[in-house]
């Protein structure tokens, strides 16, 4: 029974078994292929394609839960760990084509485990329903980044940036450990379906629970950069090598995302009280009494606006990305407080048009430096003359995190403001208009650089090679596509949205 | 007071004592070794709560493994024979009201709690039977996971501290 | 005796931790303050399991205790390539980046 069980359980887990099988497989062609090639990372890639295939022979699994319900096998964790694969795979082809890793002269297949063990912990936390799943998920995940984030371990910046990564972080988990086992106290379980059953049946000390969802808010805030966890961010983007920056701002934020959803969604549920319909509205019920979508709602608009404000004096593109994507996350968060499927499928469209955007503008950033060795914004004066590509695709990317029409950014941008004024959002709506407009002035600042400054000195055209050009282009044009084709992403989005637990 | 309160109270002025030296102790040894007498003192508070398990793993875990890491972070980053390293505090006042406020508001919270707890607490002979259970049968995964999240705290801390 | 000195024991554990992670600036130091933070975590899981007789507390303990082997192997491994680099570990004067 128990063994059934067991097997059961393993097998609907197997794109998690074989990423950690690639985790092994490259720790041990390492000791093989002592010289630095890219061995190690074509095995990742295989690795990911691989667990891509088993995700895919998933699609039509019902929702449930396994290995006694510690994870949770159901579109919405499906859709994450798509998402996560996409990013890795490109992460791994970033790494391939950055002078800064090649250059440097560590071997990279620890590089490359890591990349995978980051991508694992992501899928973990997506799929987990138990608190103690959770929180080892996010630890995998965030050990894996530290030691990324200083990977460069002769450079003072990245070490820098890793100290600071790994000091929040160990605080910030303590905090959230400090809220589960409050929850705890109160619920007396870990399981996020006994805590909702436990929270409907009985009266507890609400001020204590929201105590404790503060505290727990400190390791989900900290994983998607939102105010007031955000102090890492500016830093580590900055210090960082350039591919794993991108990693962090889009794998472990999209995962840390999936946890807060599932989190809220499932454990404060109002447990025997089906989700019900009010003009023509499918929205979720949570529990009476406890007001943690007014608190998210504060923290979203605490998280764009500082976002947006303090990036318009960054002069380093590493960190004007950084603080732009603490924006995005802010954005993100406005949709979460509707607590309806429609918000939910609002946030999982833009996270998706995220990937690309984001990932594009941080690949640019690459390039920009590769051939121009800067990151000084003020020193990309008419570079948009001398690598017409490469700058075209960046003004794509740009406009698109602005939410200008015909980019994806609009499509998941109109998204969020729409399930916002359909539930009556209207002023949350306009805080993320105005927001949206200040966010221009600086994403256009960079495009005004490139394009509106005739280059001085040297003003011979830079060119790539192939690879990097059709890899740019790779991004740019979903990024334009998805803006006016957005029919099929918001389809898989709204069909996502089936939580396991949640009707 | 009983025999039982006697021996909480000792523990926990060794735990909270020895905590206040790590936090305030201008000399890093100092702050090193104190914070082996808290490990000691939590350990004696999960006896104290019938944890004879987890008493032992904090022993052995706490006391001989992170704390000889720490012990060896310190002696690897300092001039032994010289620890006046400037650990001068800063922004002392707002932070030490703002905890004073914060832990002040926690203790009055959880001591109005009405918590899912059973008093007294419930004597079984070892706890050591079902935790090794409960690994193995229902808590299999994050057993599992667990050993993923140590090879990569392993081969990232080889990777960082190794000099080349 | 009542769950709730062991409560305010580790509450004060906590504030204690809190406390010398805002206070103080040698990086090693922090990562002690956090070590407390973990434990005053592993003594309210502890106590609960105790009082609610269910060892699923202990059990949560257990992998903390793990993970907090693992945080501190990793963390020291990073305050040592930084102290390579620059023979200092005092937060302050890690500064090439804007704290």
């Amino acid at each position: 029974m128990l063994t059934q069980q067991i097997l059961d359980g393993l097998s609907k887990f197997y794109p998690e078994t074989i990423l950690s099988v690639t985790i092994l497989v490259i720790v041990f062609v390492e000791l093989f292929f002592k010289k630095k090639t890219r061995v190690s990372g074509w095995i990742a890639m295989a690795g990911l394609a691989a667990a891509m295939l088993f995700t895919f022979l998933q699609v039509n699994i019902p929702a449930q839960t396994i290995f006694f319900q510690m994870v949770a096998v159901d579109p919405f964790s499906y859709f994450f760990k798509v998402l996560l694969i996409l990013s890795g795979f490109l992460i791994v082809l970033f790494t391939f084509l950055s002078d800064e890793i090649r250059s440097s002269e560590f071997k990279t297949q620890e590089y490359y485990a890591l990349l995978i063990a980051l991508t694992l912990g992501g899928f973990l936390m997506a799929s987990s329903v138990n608190l103690l799943m959770m929180y080892l998920a996010l630890e995998l995940s965030s050990l894996s980044s530290y030691v990324l984030a200083g990977y460069f371990k002769k450079s003072n910046r990245s070490s820098e940036a890793a100290l600071k990564y790994v000091i929040y972080g160990g605080v910030s988990s303590g905090l959230m450990l400090f809220g589960i086992s409050l929850i705890y106290g109160i619920c007396g379980s870990l399981d996020m379906f006994a805590i909702s059953a436990y929270l409907s049946a009985n009266p507890v000390n609400l001020i204590t629970l929201l105590i404790a969802i503060f505290l727990m808010l400190a390791g989900f805030g900290y994983k998607i950069s939102a105010v007031p966890f955000h102090f890492w961010t500016p830093d580590v983007y900055e210090g960082s090598p350039m591919p794993v920056t991108a990693l962090l701002s889009v794998s472990s934020k999209a995962a840390g995302f999936a946890m807060l959803i599932r989190f809220f969604l499932v454990a404060f549920q109002n447990a025997g009280h089906p989700t019900i319909t009010t003009e023509g509205l499918h929205q979720y019920i949570t529990l009476p009494g406890l007001h943690w979508p007014e608190v998210i709602a504060v923290i979203a608009v605490a998280t764009m606006t500082l976002g947006n404000v303090v990036a318009i004096w960054q002069d380093n593109l590493k960190r004007l990305l950084a603080y732009s994507s603490i924006a995005q996350a802010g954005y993100m968060l406005l949709a979460f407080v509707v607590v309806s499927p429609q918000g939910i499928s609002a946030m999982l469209t833009y996270l998706a048009v995220y990937l690309f955007m984001n990932l594009g503008a941080f690949f640019a950033a690459i390039l920009i430096s590769n051939k121009y060795k800067t990151e000084n914004i003020e020193e990309m004066k008419g570079i948009g003359y001398r690598s017409p590509l490469l700058c075209v695709s960046m003004a794509v990317f740009m406009l698109s995190l602005s939410g200008i029409p015909m980019t994806a950014g609009f499509i998941g941008k109109f998204y969020i403001f729409s399930a916002l004024i359909n539930n009556g959002y209207i002023w949350l709506a306009i805080i993320g208009l105005m927001n949206s407009v200040v966010s221009l002035y600086y994403y256009i600042k960079i495009l005004k650089n490139m394009f509106l400054i005739r280059p001085q000195g040297d003003t011979g055209a830079v060119s790539f090679g192939a690879g990097y050009s059709v890899l740019l282009l790779a991004l740019a044009i979903p990024t334009i596509v998805l803006g006016i084709f957005f029919g099929p992403l918001t389809k898989f989005a709204e069909y996502s949205v089936q939580i396991f637990g949640l009707k | 007071m009983n025999y039982y309160e006697i021996i909480f109270y000792v523990f926990a002025v060794l735990t909270v004592v020895s905590a206040g030296v790590v936090v305030f102790s201008r000399n890093i040894i100092y702050s090193a070794f104190a914070l082996l007498f808290t490990f000691t003192g939590v350990a004696g508070i999960y006896v104290l709560l019938n944890a004879d398990f987890i008493a032992i793993t904090q022993l052995l875990i706490y006391v001989g493994g992170i704390m000889i890491l720490l012990i060896f972070g310190v002696m690897l980053t300092t001039n032994v024979t010289n620890v006046e390293i400037t650990t001068q505090t800063l922004k002392a006042l707002p932070a030490t009201i703002v905890v004073a406020i914060v832990s002040a508001l926690l203790v009055s919270t959880m001591v109005s709690t009405k918590w899912a707890v059973k008093d007294p607490i419930s004597v079984e002979s070892t706890t050591i039977n079902q935790i090794g259970e409960l690994l193995l049968t229902k808590y299999l995964l994050p057993f599992e996971i667990a050993s993923i999240v140590l090879l990569i705290a392993m081969m990232g801390a080889a990777f960082l501290a190794r000099k080349n | 005796m009542g769950i709730n000195y062991f409560l305010i024991l580790a509450l004060l554990l906590f504030s204690i931790g809190v406390a010398g992670v805002l206070l103080r600036r040698n990086a090693i130091i922090v990562f002690m303050c956090i070590e407390l933070m973990l434990n005053s975590v592993n003594l309210v899981f502890v106590s609960f399991s105790s009082y609610l007789g269910n060892s699923i507390g202990q059990i949560f303990v257990f992998f903390i205790m793990t993970v907090a082997a693992a945080e501190a192997a990793v963390g020291l491994a990073i305050i040592i390539a930084l102290f390579r680099n620059k023979e200092t570990i005092n937060i302050d004067e890690i500064n090439i980046l804007k704290w």
